[in-house]
């Protein structure tokens, strides 16, 4: 749940953004930019947050009227050892080292849904985190870290976690929407894992930077899960993708790996955060994804 | 004579019962003005049959300011409404302070009955300050469950079930005068041990509870996979473990306030002593969910899809036949949408202060719909019941219908072209 501490919208004095080279960062950059609002994009080849120096050189960097936006992660494709999970902490200890030198008027920590455990069926913001794997710890230990931080630096602190988030700029290559439209469009085939059953809520990008930019627009407080409200099994997602190609696209089952899982979210908070949020459905949202994978 | 204290829903209620069985009545409030207001007929409750019978019975009962009128009655009740918070915790200062005001006039040979909704231990320990009170020379004290449902007080508080009297001896018999009193009413009478007694009002509310969320849960899956729980309900009444009378239509949580405050009250409890609660945070997480189904309905067949909608929106109340909005689900909805211009319409409740700056009241159903791209029922008032499919067709300008309570004639609406939507199908 969100509290509005500006319940009438007006644009931040100057966004930074931390890990500014990922998908997510680059879209908000553009959505910023093009609301006229200054951003500070801070990639890692800048500022390595895992490094000792990161917290002096990025408190630096802040002035008090900024809000700061922190997408920075190493993902589960570059590692889910306790090695990456410690560099993640080690960002977050920057930040927060950083935060401590320098408050800023806000912090928004982009989380990830993966802190709720897999056997709740419908996920809202009232569902307690249950981590399960060093990935999922690592987002909520990173919460708690920066929740403690912003408390003792008087910042407010805004916590989003996104469920699947799929759009053209995608530098991951996950199993689901943007990985099928890859191998649709470049191979004419998609691999499913098993019959595709598994039901998923996917979020299109400019939905999560659209919520991004209101939860800097009213300087919100909480926690809320960005979500669609509609989850659809992957099966249906490859079926749509192969539909809007241009040349017939084969779709392989493949042997599955695990259970299958259905997740589903509750989007009432989102609805009542912001009600002129309007998600993107996978009908509008899956031909801009093809337009550009 | 028979005194009431407190005149809120409860005691206005239960005073009026008194007298329309024959009992000569005073009511006593500290507030004046609500006692004159009461004099005339002029009362802050809207309750069927209400009117009428204080119509037929005003001779027996006497509101007053003035307390000492209490020193002449033998049975004095204690029926002040608890209020709760925005967390739905009770706040029994007011009564607490109501009684230790006015238990000093009372006589020594006086029985007090508390009526109001109290948590289990209140009573015992209200009685034990009392008692060390030289000055008041009442001695006799009592707990009474009062189940009022609002939009039906007066038919149970005229046809009770039972009474449940909670005693600091439940072994010895109950005053003469009380149970000439209770011998009124015809039903029948269990006396136990106050804690039991005020447990079991909680008890009541929790098989309520758990009947209202086992319906909104399988509710939704009928929703989910085509089922109809209109279809599934009427096999339940007929099972004897659940019954004719069972909770089982589909609603928007559970509202007004009352079912929540014990729900909070039970948690608080269980934490203090370390039992397990996690069924009531269920039942919590439910009610909140199951309140905002209009409004997930309405973002995903309107609001994504229509520039600048115009709502209409049938009732404010919490339920029909009541001017509370405690716990509204329609006014939760209409605090979720900002910025939306909303048409409301309602028979008795008139919107709350706050969140609610976008809503234009208009003073007919039918004014509501002039140009609406939507209509949502969401308070069961029998009046829009009595609307047809064609009166809503010749005013909507879409053809949304969102009726959760299933109030409207389905099959009509869907007739007529409209999109109609309720809870359990």
């Amino acid at each position: 749940m969100l509290t509005h501490l500006q319940p009438s919208s007006a644009a931040p004095g100057r966004v930074v953004i931390l890990g500014a080279g990922g998908f997510v960062a680059r879209a908000l950059a553009t959505r910023l930019t093009a609301s006229g609002i200054p951003v500070v994009a801070v990639p890692s080849r800048q500022i390595d947050l895992a490094a000792a120096e990161a917290g002096p050189a990025l408190a630096a960097l802040l002035q008090a009227g900024d809000a700061v936006v922190m997408t920075s992660a190493l993902t589960p494709d570059k590692g889910r050892d306790a090695a990456t999970l410690m560099k993640n902490l080690r960002m977050a200890e920057s930040v927060a080292a950083a935060l401590a030198a320098r408050p800023c008027a806000q912090l928004v920590y982009l989380s990830s849904d993966a802190v709720y455990d897999w056997r709740h069926p419908l996920v809202a913001e009232t569902t307690a985190p249950s981590p399960t794997d060093l990935y999922s710890t690592m987002h909520l230990a990173r919460e708690q870290l920066l929740g403690a931080a912003t408390v003792a630096a008087k910042v407010p602190f805004c916590i989003l976690r996104p469920c699947a988030v799929y759009g053209p700029g995608d530098t991951h290559n996950g199993y689901g929407p943007n990985r099928f439209a890859r191998t649709a469009l470049a191979e004419g085939k998609i691999k499913l894992f098993g019959g595709g059953e598994e039901m998923r809520d996917h979020v299109f990008i400019d939905d999560l930077t659209a919520v991004i930019e209101l939860t800097l627009r009213h300087r919100s407080t909480g926690t809320l899960n960005v979500v669609s409200g509609r989850s659809t099994s992957f099966a249906e997602v490859a079926a749509q993708i192969a539909a809007r190609c241009p040349k017939p696209v084969a779709i392989e089952p493949q042997p599955r790996g695990g259970p299958v899982t259905h997740r589903h979210f509750d989007p009432s908070a989102l609805l009542r955060a912001f009600p002129q949020h309007r998600p993107t459905d996978l009908a509008s949202g899956l031909p801009r994804l093809l337009a550009t994978p | 004579m028979i005194g009431f204290v407190g005149l809120s829903h409860l005691g206005l209620n239960y005073s009026l019962a008194t007298a329309a069985k024959g009992f000569d009545v005073v009511a006593y409030d500290p507030d004046a003005a609500l006692a004159t207001r009461c004099t005339t007929g002029n009362f802050p409750i809207e309750e069927p049959g209400f009117k009428e019978l204080f119509a037929a019975n005003r001779g027996r009962l006497r509101y007053t300011s003035d307390a000492a009128l209490l020193a002449q009655c033998d049975l004095v009740f204690y029926a002040l409404d608890i209020r709760t918070n925005d967390r739905n915790e009770s706040d029994t200062g007011p009564l607490t302070k109501l009684i230790h005001d006015t238990v000093p006039v009372l006589a020594a040979g006086t029985t007090v009955v508390l009526l109001s909704q109290v948590s289990p231990g209140y009573t015992r320990q209200l009685v034990a300050d009392l008692t060390k009170r030289p000055e008041v020379k009442a001695r006799t004290f009592y707990y009474q469950v009062e189940t009022l449902i609002f939009g039906a007080a007066v038919q149970r508080a005229m046809e009770p079930e039972r009474y449940i009297v909670g005693s600091a001896d439940p072994t010895a018999p109950v005053p003469a005068r009380f149970a000439a009193w209770h011998a009124a009413f015809q039903c029948p009478v269990l006396v136990m041990r106050y804690e039991s007694a005020e447990l079991a009002k909680i008890a009541i509310n929790f098989f309520l509870v758990s009947s209202v969320s086992t319906t909104n849960t399988l509710a939704e899956v009928c929703e989910a996979i085509g089922a109809d729980w209109n279809e599934i309900a009427p096999a339940l009444r007929l099972d004897k473990r659940i019954g004719p009378h069972a909770y089982l239509k589909p609603g928007l949580g559970i509202a007004g306030g009352n079912l929540e405050r014990d729900l909070v009250t039970v948690r608080s409890l269980a934490a203090r002593h370390g039992t397990d609660d996690r069924v009531v945070a269920a039942w919590q997480a439910n009610s909140v969910y199951r309140r905002d189904w209009a409004l997930r309905c309405v973002h995903q067949k309107l609001l994504g899809r229509v520039r600048d909608p115009l709502l209409a929106v049938w009732g404010i109340a919490y339920k029909q036949d009541t001017h509370s909005v405690k716990n509204s689900p329609s006014v939760e909805l209409l605090r979720a949408l900002p910025g939306v211009r909303i048409l409301a319409h309602d028979p008795a409740a008139q919107l709350p202060d706050t969140g609610c700056g976008h809503v234009t009241v208009v003073p007919g159903p039918l004014d509501a719909l002039e140009g609406a791209d939507a209509l949502l029922v969401m308070t069961p008032w029998k009046v829009y019941a009595g609307i047809t499919a064609a009166d809503i067709k010749a005013r909507l300008k879409g053809r949304l219908v969102i009726d959760p309570n299933a109030v409207l004639d389905e099959k009509g609406c869907r007739a007529a072209g409209l999109d109609y939507h309720r809870l359990g199908c």
